[in-house]
């Protein structure tokens, strides 16, 4: 064995292909089998499936919103019915598709892979938390079809505390459930981290991928508890009539604002950070080099996590929440800008003199790039007090959050499903297809946003069915990049459902990379590993062949013991 | 600004603010474009020079890359210089909110409440003139602007000056504007509020010092307006025109019993035996109280008189504003055909207003 790269660990060897292999897919069959599972991997699945489900309801959301914006004077839908659609939108996509999707797949699938364990730490709280989720979901669903929500997702009081006739309460109990899931999902990746990782794998040899999650979980466990205690606030106020924050009832609408983007502000980390963690992941791979900057990436996500918690008045310049306190925000936010600004430098250099190739996880990751990079510039206008004003609650603040959260964690997503599913299903997809995909994603998006910091400049407000004739134009661009994207997101259904069934086997590590989660068959075996992975170097020794690294040492054929101190030492 | 483009690129600059605001806008889109540029450039030149076997799948064969770690030297540059540079947006950004939220005391003086209600805009000036879903401001004329909401939270926005300002129920909150730019501009307001968010949209007009004189007369009227400004006096005496049945006969629709009243004002007209009357207040006065006083050559005297139990004196005022205020063309006829009002109507933003 001699390969180009130097794999964490000594990767297993190809299956037999003309012999049946028993994996976590067919080890056992039938419904009981996935919901009553506690394996990680089934579970993962299970978010895939159902998160999927929920980005089609978002995704038909957003079509109903673009076709009424077709035209200034609202002609598809009643005033109220756009409110619906577009708290639908955002609802959905930001609870329901958003903050679980990459957590809740890909960390699922691959933190107890990527550390080399055999299972989460609590493998039936993580069962407990699909199953919290998909009560949470139950509870949207039910506010969807008993007539909807027109609150938007922000839910400021006292709208939708005294004013909104809608179905605010079962949307706060949703959103209030649906956040345990998040918690619980959050305390088992850092129990696992901390207490599963596999002999070697020290914490300067996690993959970046990891310590996105970890500082993922650590937002999700401190920030999402007072989101529970806001809406709770909410209802209490909405049933009893308590005054807590409508000032006819002796309450403060602002206290409202503080306490909500306080979970808010850090959940738009959870919504971006993870897809941060899968392109370190990607870069590295399809260019064939050590990530540029380990440490700097690696303690950026835990910096992120940790001022991005101070930051959240940046939402309520205009609030009335004083001069002094905007300032120290605003100064905050300025310093929270510098480790996204750090990581994408860093992704760059990792780029060069490496050895590149375009299949779709890069051309998925290199999208995330130039679009991350638009959505967290234009983040400057906005979190400097004297342009926001201006430009606060206009279509410039919806086209820059689109560019961060779908530019990037949609971006991310589907480029951490694309580089890791050959690995969870065994089966490879179409090159032409998934390329494709990629590209008419990019571009629809483009075509969809950039209008949109235009007519945003030109003062239109967002939340708005109908608006004035001269910020026409725009909104039929953006309509159609819109429908162009749709076309995007559409393929994969297509291309990667029909791979399970026509696609080639993919073999143990189709992309030669080197994280555990590749060292093991394709899909993996019940348990994870046959044999449990001594880890021997850092995560990215793509410039160092396996004889660098492993030639001192004798391949462990069967169970060899390792300190993890031979070697190279990332 | 008109640029060959068919869609608005730089909206108008109508306030000292705004020319300020636009300032600090082009310093940070100069930084972006320049950041972002770089890392395309980069991006694009490493993937150009440094792609294997470009479009072809997978690595075949050995092939090493330079085992490049990091470099302190650089994540020091690249942490410190954009460090700099948000920090000088940051401290611009500060002080132009500043500038915004300290009002000087020659616009303290002159304080304009506007009132947010679903959905509405509720606007009352110092002297007690009030207005619905308008503002008329003065060129040049600092004025101070102090919100509040009666229900939900809305946003009172103006584009055109760069200004919006949140409208909190339970709390005051004020901002200051300096229009510079004589014309007509959106107000939206910015804050979901329900059903009718998007149909809360107004125009602020901002006149010349004498139109501005004219509009608090009363006879002041938009440049398409048919009508007097919503509100005014002269909008109030022309609901009495109506109501009082005056258009009967002065109507549009109507030649024959009496004098289209359009341009009258300030003219000579013949009133029988060789004598002249200058058509003024008194004139006009004395034509509703008592009309067959002085008879316009050609008439028959068949008007009836409106005592003070009819239409008192304050209720004359504006019949009077309404009158002099009626310019060629613009007598009101007796079947009106109003458009419904749907999101914001089409402005002329040019300025030029009158």
């Amino acid at each position: 064995m001699n390969l180009d790269y130097a794999p964490q660990c000594v990767p297993a060897p190809e299956p037999d292909p003309t012999k049946p292999r028993v994996h976590y897919l067919n080890h056992a069959y039938g419904w009981l089998s996935w919901l009553f599972t506690v394996d990680h991997k089934r579970i993962g699945i299970l978010y895939l499936v159902t998160v999927t489900i929920f980005f089609a309801a978002g995704a038909t959301a957003a079509a109903l919103v673009r076709l009424n914006l077709l035209t200034p004077t609202s002609e598809l839908l009643p005033l109220d019915a756009y409110n619906k659609a577009f708290t639908a939108h955002g609802t959905v996509m930001l609870f329901l598709f958003l903050i679980p999707v990459v957590p809740g797949v890909l960390g699922n699938f691959f933190v107890p892979m990527m550390i080399g364990a055999k299972d989460m730490a609590f493998p039936k709280i993580n069962l407990l938390s699909w199953y919290i989720f998909m009560l949470g979901a139950a509870f949207f669903l039910w506010t969807l079809l008993s007539g909807g929500i027109d609150t938007g997702w922000t839910l400021y009081p006292p709208y939708s505390s005294q004013y909104s006739h809608t179905n605010v309460l079962y949307a706060g109990l949703g959103i209030f459930v649906a956040g345990f899931s998040s918690i619980l999902t959050g305390l088992n990746i850092i129990v696992t981290v901390h207490k599963m990782r596999a002999p070697g794998m020290t914490w300067n040899r996690l993959p970046l991928f990891i310590w996105a999650m970890y500082a993922t979980s650590l937002i999700q466990m401190l920030a999402t508890p007072v989101l529970a205690v806001t809406v709770l606030l909410l209802a209490v106020e909405r049933v009893f009539g308590i005054g807590i924050f409508d000032p006819t009832l002796e309450g403060d609408p602002i206290l409202f604002q503080h306490m909500f983007w306080f979970y808010s502000h850090p959940a738009v980390y959870v919504m971006i950070i993870p897809g941060m963690g899968v392109v370190s992941e990607i870069i590295t791979c399809f260019s064939r080099k050590n990530i540029f900057g380990y440490a700097a990436i690696a303690w950026s996500s835990v910096g992120i996590a940790v001022v991005g918690f101070l930051v959240w008045g940046h939402h309520m310049f205009l609030s009335g929440q004083g001069y002094y306190m905007g300032m120290l925000f605003s100064f905050i936010t300025m310093l929270v800008a510098v480790p996204s600004a750090i990581k994408v430098f860093n992704w760059t250099a990792t780029l060069y003199k490496g050895s590149i190739t375009f299949e779709a996880p890069m051309l998925f990751s290199l999208g995330f790039i130039a679009l991350f990079t638009i959505g967290g510039v234009t983040g400057l206008y906005l979190g400097v007090m004297g342009t926001d004003i201006h430009l606060h609650d206009t279509y410039f603040v919806v086209a820059h959050f689109h560019f961060t959260m779908v530019g990037g964690m949609m971006l991310g997503w589907q480029a951490g499903l694309h580089f890791w599913w050959p690995k969870m299903t065994g089966k490879m997809y179409s090159d032409f297809w998934s390329r494709l995909s990629a590209l008419t994603i990019c571009f629809g998006f483009f075509v969809t946003f950039i209008p949109q910091f235009i007519a945003g400049y030109n003062g239109m407000p967002r939340r708005s069915p109908s608006y004035a004739p001269e910020y026409q134009i725009l909104n039929v661009i953006s309509t159609a990049g819109a429908f162009i994207q749709g076309i995007g997101y559409l393929m994969p259904v297509f291309y990667l459902t029909g791979s399970l069934i026509y696609g080639r086997p993919a073999g143990n590590n189709p992309w030669r990379a080197t994280g555990l989660e590749w060292q093991t068959t394709s899909p993996p075996p019940q348990f994870n590993f046959d044999e449990t992975p001594i880890v021997t170097c850092g995560p990215y020794e793509y410039s160092l062949t396996s004889d660098d690294v492993y030639k001192h040492i004798p391949v462990p054929s069967t169970n060899g013991v390792h300190t993890g101190k031979e070697g190279v030492h990332a | 600004m008109t640029l060959p483009i068919p869609f608005p690129t730089i909206p108008t600059q109508a306030s000292q603010f705004a020319i300020e605001s636009d300032h600090l806008f082009w310093y940070i889109t100069l930084l972006c474009v320049g950041g972002t540029g770089l890392v395309y450039v980069m991006v694009a030149y490493f993937c150009f020079r440094y792609a294997k076997n470009p479009g072809a799948r997978g690595h075949v064969g050995l092939q090493r890359t330079p085992r490049i770690l990091g470099s302190v030297k650089l994540e020091f540059l690249w942490s410190a210089i954009p460090t700099v540079l948000f920090l000088s947006c940051f401290a611009w950004g500060i002080w132009l909110w500043g500038q915004n939220t300290r009002i000087p005391p020659e616009a303290a003086q002159n304080e304009i409440y506007v009132v947010g209600k679903r959905w509405m805009w509720k606007i009352q000036h110092p002297d007690g003139t009030r207005e619905i879903n308008e503002l008329h401001l003065a060129v040049d004329q600092p004025v101070k602007i102090t919100v509040i909401s009666e229900d939900v939270i809305h946003d009172f926005g103006i584009p055109a000056f760069r200004q919006k300002i949140d409208v909190v129920p339970g709390r005051y909150l004020s901002t200051w504007y300096k229009p510079t730019q004589i014309g007509s501009y959106h107000i939206f307001c910015d804050q979901y509020c329900g059903q009718g968010h998007s149909q809360m949209v107004g125009t602020v007009h901002v006149l010349s010092k004498s139109d501005y004189e004219q509009w608090r007369e009363g006879t002041y009227r938009t440049k398409d307006g048919k009508n007097p400004v919503d509100g005014s006096a002269g909008w109030l005496g022309a609901k009495l025109f109506k109501k009082l049945n005056c258009i009967s006969c002065h109507g549009a629709d109507n030649t024959q019993r009496a004098p289209r009243l359009e341009g009258i004002f300030g003219t000579q007209i013949p009133i029988g035996g060789g004598k002249t009357v200058t058509v003024n207040d008194d004139y006009i006065r004395e034509s509703i109280r008592n009309p067959m006083a002085k008879v316009h050559e050609g008439w028959k005297p068949i008007m009836p008189a409106f005592p003070v139990s009819q239409l008192t004196e304050e209720e004359l005022l504006q019949v009077m504003a309404f009158v002099k205020g009626l310019r060629a063309g613009e007598t009101p006829s007796r079947v009106e055909h109003t458009p419904p009002q749907i999101g914001a109507n089409p402005l002329n933003s040019e300025g030029g207003s009158k």
